[in-house]
C-alpha cells in the first residue's frame, strides 16, 4: 500500500506538539533539551517527506536533513555541557531556578 | 670689569630669593640680604680702587651697552657705566647700606616681619646701585621709580598703624608729582637729542633748539625736587619718619633723597646751557636750606628734626649745583650721607632707650649711653660744620664756590642756614644728652647696633680731609680751605652752638621749657605750623580734590548706578520670564518624556520574568498569532 504525504506530516505534527509541550512544561533542563530534539526530529521528518513527495528527483531535502541533524547533535552537546556546568554550580537543573541574570 | 654689573645684581638676587618665601622662613633667611649687601660692598670697593685715581671725568672707566629696542629706526640703547662719580656713589651706598643692614639685625630683630623688611631694603639697594651705574636717563628713571616704590613700602612698613600708612601714601604721591616733571623732561630730552644716553644728551645739549635746554633742565630739576625733598615738594620727608629708623637712615637721609642731587649733577651741562635753570636751582636750594633749617629748629620729634635737617642739607647740595659745582655738591652728598645716617642710627638707639621720639621727654642720656653719645656727638659736630669733622669741609667747599661765582646773596643765606643748623644741633644735643634723666632704665644698645655707628663716626671724623683728593678724583682741581671762607663759617657754627647752649644747655633744669616760643612769638607759631605748607596743600589741593571726588562719587551713585541698575532690573525681569518658560515648557517636555519612558518600562518589565519557559510561551504564542494572521489574511 502507498503511504501518503499526510501520514508523514501528521506524524511530524504529533511529534512537534509533544516536543513543544515538553519544552514548555518540563521542570528539568535535560527533559526540555530532549523535547527540543523531538521538535527538531519532527522538522526533519517534514523535510524528508516534502523532498520525497514533491521533488523526488532532487536530493535537496535529504541533504538538508543531514545538516540539521549534525547541527542539532552539536547543539545538544553544547546544551548538555551547559546543564552539567549549571549543575556543578547549583546542584540543581531545574529551569525555574535559572533566573539569576534577570534584570 | 664685568663684575661691576654684579654689584646691583646681588641685592636684587637677595630680594628675588626672599620675596616669594613665607613670612616665617623669610625672617630666618634675612642673612641672605646681609650676604648680598656684603658682596656688593666688596665689589664696590674693588671697583673704586680700579677707578682710582680717576681724574678723567669725560671717559668712563668701564662702559657696556646693548640695544634694547628700536624706535622709528633709531636704536634705544641701555647700558651700565662706571666713572668716578658712580664709583664714589657705589662706595657710599654700599658702606651705608651695610651699616644699616647690620644695625637692623639688632634694631629690628623682634619685629615679626623683619624678613620682608630685609627684602625691601635689598630691592631698594639694588635700585639705587643700578641708578648710579646707569649710562642713560631712561634706565636712571626706572631705577628711580623702583626706589620710590621701596621708599613707599618701607615708610608704610608698620601699616597696622594709621600714621605710617598715610605717610607712605603722602610720600608716594608727592614724589609722583615731581616724577611727572621728570617724565616730561625725558620726553622733551628725547625730542631734542633723539637719545637718552648721558654721552649723547650732554654732548649735544649746546646745539639744541632755543628753550629746549631750559625746559628739559627745569623738568629734571622738578623731578629732583620731588625726590630730594626740596621746597615746595619737601612735605613728604618729615612724615616719612614714620618708617623704621634704620630705613630712614639709608633711604631718607643717605641715598634715595640724594638721588635728585645725583640726577642734577649728571645733567648739569644741560643746566649750564640753559643758565636760567642754574639760577632756579641755586634759589630752590637756598630757600630749602633756609626753610629746612628753620623748621628743624622748632620740631620736638627727634627724627623730624633730623628729617628737616636733611631737607636743609640737600638744599645746600642744590646750592652747590646751582653755582655750577658738581664737586662741591657730590662732596657734601658723600659727607652728609655718612654723618646723617650716623645721626639716624644714633636716634634709633636713643628712641629704643627712652621709648619716645619726643625730645621733651628725653634727657641725661650721656651718662648711660656712652658710645652712642660719642658717635652722635661726632655726627652732630659734622652737621654743624665744626672743624675737623666732615661737614665742615664740604660746607666750606660750597661756600667757596659761592664766593668764587660771586653769589653774595646766597652766600649770606648759606651762612645764616649754617648758623641755624648749628643752633638746632645744639638744641637737639643738649635736650637729649644733658639735663635730668627722664627714665631710670636707660640701656646702651647691642654691639651689632653700635659697631656700624662707630664705623660711620670714624668715617665722619676723617673723611673731610679727603675733599682735595675727591675733587681731583672727579677730574677737577682740588683746593684747601681759605681763611676768608672758613672763618665766617666757623663763626656762624660757633654762634649757633652758643645760642643753642644758652637756650637749652645752660639751665640744665626745667623740662618742656620753650624759650624759643616765648621770645619768637608769632614767628614761632608760623614755624610750628610748618610754614603752612601742609595747610596750603590741604586747603588748595587736597580739599578741592576731595570735593571734586565726592561730586563725582555722587554722580556715579545716582546717575551711572541708576542706569546700570535699570539695565540690571530689565534683565532680571526678562530672565524671570525665561525662567518660567524654562520651568513649564522645556522642563515639562523633558520630564514628560522621562516619565513616559519610565511608565512604559515598568509595564514591560513585568513580562521579563527571567524564566526560559515563559519566553518560550511568548514565542509560541507569537508564532500562533502570526500563523492565524497569515491564514486569515490568505483567506
Amino acid at each position: 500500500m502507498q503511504v501518503g504525504l499526510e501520514v508523514f506530516l501528521g506524524l511530524a505534527a504529533v511529534l512537534f506538539a509533544l516536543g513543544l509541550y515538553g519544552a514548555i512544561s518540563k521542570k528539568s533542563a535535560v527533559m526540555v533539551l530532549m523535547s527540543l530534539e523531538l521538535m527538531a526530529v519532527a522538522v526533519n521528518i517534514n523535510l524528508v517527506a516534502f523532498s520525497r513527495f514533491l521533488t523526488p528527483e532532487a536530493m535537496t531535502g535529504q541533504f538538508f536533513t543531514i545538516f540539521t541533524m549534525v547541527v542539532s547533535a552539536a547543539e545538544i552537546g553544547l546544551g548538555l555541557a551547559l546543564v552539567l556546568a549549571i549543575y556543578r554550580q547549583s546542584r540543581s537543573i531545574e529551569l525555574a531556578g535559572m533566573n539569576r541574570l534577570k534584570g | 670689569m664685568g663684575y661691576v654689573a654684579v654689584i646691583p645684581l646681588l641685592p636684587a638676587l637677595a630680594f628675588a630669593i626672599l620675596a616669594p618665601l613665607s613670612g616665617e622662613l623669610r625672617n630666618r633667611l634675612r642673612g641672605v640680604a646681609v650676604a648680598g649687601m656684603a658682596g656688593s660692598l666688596v665689589l664696590s670697593v674693588i671697583a673704586f680702587f680700579q677707578t682710582w685715581p680717576g681724574g678723567h671725568a669725560e671717559h668712563p672707566v668701564w662702559h657696556v651697552t646693548f640695544p634694547l629696542a628700536e624706535i622709528s629706526g633709531k636704536p634705544l640703547e641701555m647700558g651700565l657705566m662706571l666713572d668716578p662719580i658712580s664709583a664714589a656713589m657705589l662706595l657710599v651706598i654700599t658702606i651705608v647700606g651695610m651699616c644699616v643692614q647690620i644695625y637692623s639685625l639688632g634694631y629690628m630683630h623682634r619685629d615679626g616681619r623683619v624678613g620682608w623688611y630685609y627684602a625691601a631694603l635689598s630691592l631698594f639697594t639694588a635700585a639705587m646701585l643700578l641708578l648710579v651705574l646707569a649710562d642713560n636717563f631712561l634706565l636712571l628713571y626706572m631705577a628711580w621709580e623702583v626706589m620710590g616704590l621701596c621708599s613707599y613700602l618701607l615708610i608704610g612698613f608698620w601699616h597696622e598703624q594709621e600714621a605710617p600708612r598715610k605717610a607712605s601714601q603722602k610720600a608716594f604721591l608727592t614724589t609722583r608729582v615731581g616724577d611727572v616733571g621728570f617724565a616730561i623732561g625725558l620726553f622733551a630730552m628725547y625730542n631734542a637729542a633723539g637719545t637718552f644716553s648721558f654721552e649723547g644728551v650732554l654732548g649735544s645739549a649746546a646745539s639744541w633748539a632755543p628753550g629746549a635746554a631750559t625746559l628739559v633742565a627745569l623738568m629734571l630739576l622738578f623731578g629732583a625736587m620731588g625726590k630730594s625733598a626740596q621746597v615746595p615738594l619737601h612735605v613728604w620727608l618729615p612724615d616719612a619718619m614714620a618708617g623704621p629708623t634704620p630705613a630712614s637712615a639709608l633711604i631718607h637721609a643717605a641715598t634715595m633723597v640724594a638721588a635728585g642731587v645725583y640726577l642734577v649733577a649728571r645733567a648739569l651741562p644741560i643746566f649750564e646751557v640753559s643758565g636760567v635753570a642754574l639760577t632756579v636751582t641755586l634759589w630752590v636750594g637756598a630757600i630749602t636750606a633756609m626753610v629746612g633749617g628753620l623748621l628743624a629748629a622748632v620740631q620736638h620729634d627727634i627724627k623730624k628734626v633730623l628729617a628737616y635737617s636733611t631737607i636743609s642739607q640737600l638744599g645746600y647740595m642744590f646750592i652747590a649745583l646751582g653755582a655750577g659745582s658738581v664737586v662741591a655738591a657730590m662732596f657734601h652728598l658723600v659727607t652728609h650721607a655718612f654723618f646723617k645716617s650716623l645721626l639716624f642710627l644714633g636716634a634709633g638707639v636713643i628712641i629704643h632707650a627712652s621709648h619716645t621720639q619726643d625730645m621733651r621727654e628725653m634727657g641725661g642720656l650721656a651718662k648711660h649711653l656712652k658710645i652712642t653719645t660719642i658717635t652722635f656727638t661726632a655726627g652732630s659736630l659734622a652737621l654743624a660744620g665744626v672743624f675737623p669733622f666732615s661737614g665742615f669741609w664740604s660746607k666750606d667747599e660750597i661756600l667757596a664756590v659761592l664766593l668764587h661765582e660771586q653769589q653774595y646773596g646766597v652766600f649770606v643765606i648759606a651762612l645764616i642756614a649754617a648758623f641755624i643748623t648749628a643752633f638746632y644741633v645744639a638744641r637737639l644735643w643738649f635736650r637729649v644728652f644733658m639735663g635730668p634723666e627722664q627714665s631710670d632704665e636707660l640701656h646702651e644698645a647691642h654691639t651689632s647696633m653700635l659697631a656700624p655707628m662707630v664705623l660711620l663716626a670714624s668715617i665722619t671724623t676723617v673723611i673731610g680731609v679727603g675733599g682735595y683728593w675727591f675733587a681731583e678724583f672727579l677730574g677737577h682741581h682740588g683746593a684747601w680751605p681759605e681763611p676768608k671762607i672758613y672763618l665766617p663759617s666757623l663763626v656762624a657754627a660757633g654762634a649757633g652752638l652758643a645760642l643753642g647752649w644758652w637756650a637749652y644747655g645752660r639751665m640744665n633744669v626745667v623740662l618742656n621749657t620753650r624759650p624759643l616760643k616765648h621770645r619768637a612769638g608769632y614767628a614761632y607759631d608760623m614755624l610750628s605750623m610748618k610754614l603752612y605748607f601742609d595747610l596750603t596743600y590741604d586747603t588748595f589741593v587736597i580739599k578741592p580734590y576731595m570735593r571734586l571726588a565726592l561730586a563725582f562719587a555722587i554722580f556715579d551713585f545716582k546717575r551711572i548706578d541708576g542706569v546700570v541698575n535699570g539695565v540690571a532690573r530689565s534683565w532680571r525681569t526678562l530672565s524671570d520670564r525665561g525662567w518660567k518658560f524654562d520651568r513649564t515648557v522645556i522642563d515639562g517636555a523633558v520630564n514628560a518624556s522621562a516619565s513616559g519612558a519610565r511608565a512604559l518600562g515598568s509595564r514591560l518589565r513585568r513580562i521579563q520574568v527571567g524564566r526560559v519557559q515563559a519566553y518560550q510561551r511568548y514565542v509560541v504564542g507569537a508564532v500562533v498569532l502570526l500563523m492565524l494572521w497569515t491564514v486569515v489574511k490568505g483567506a
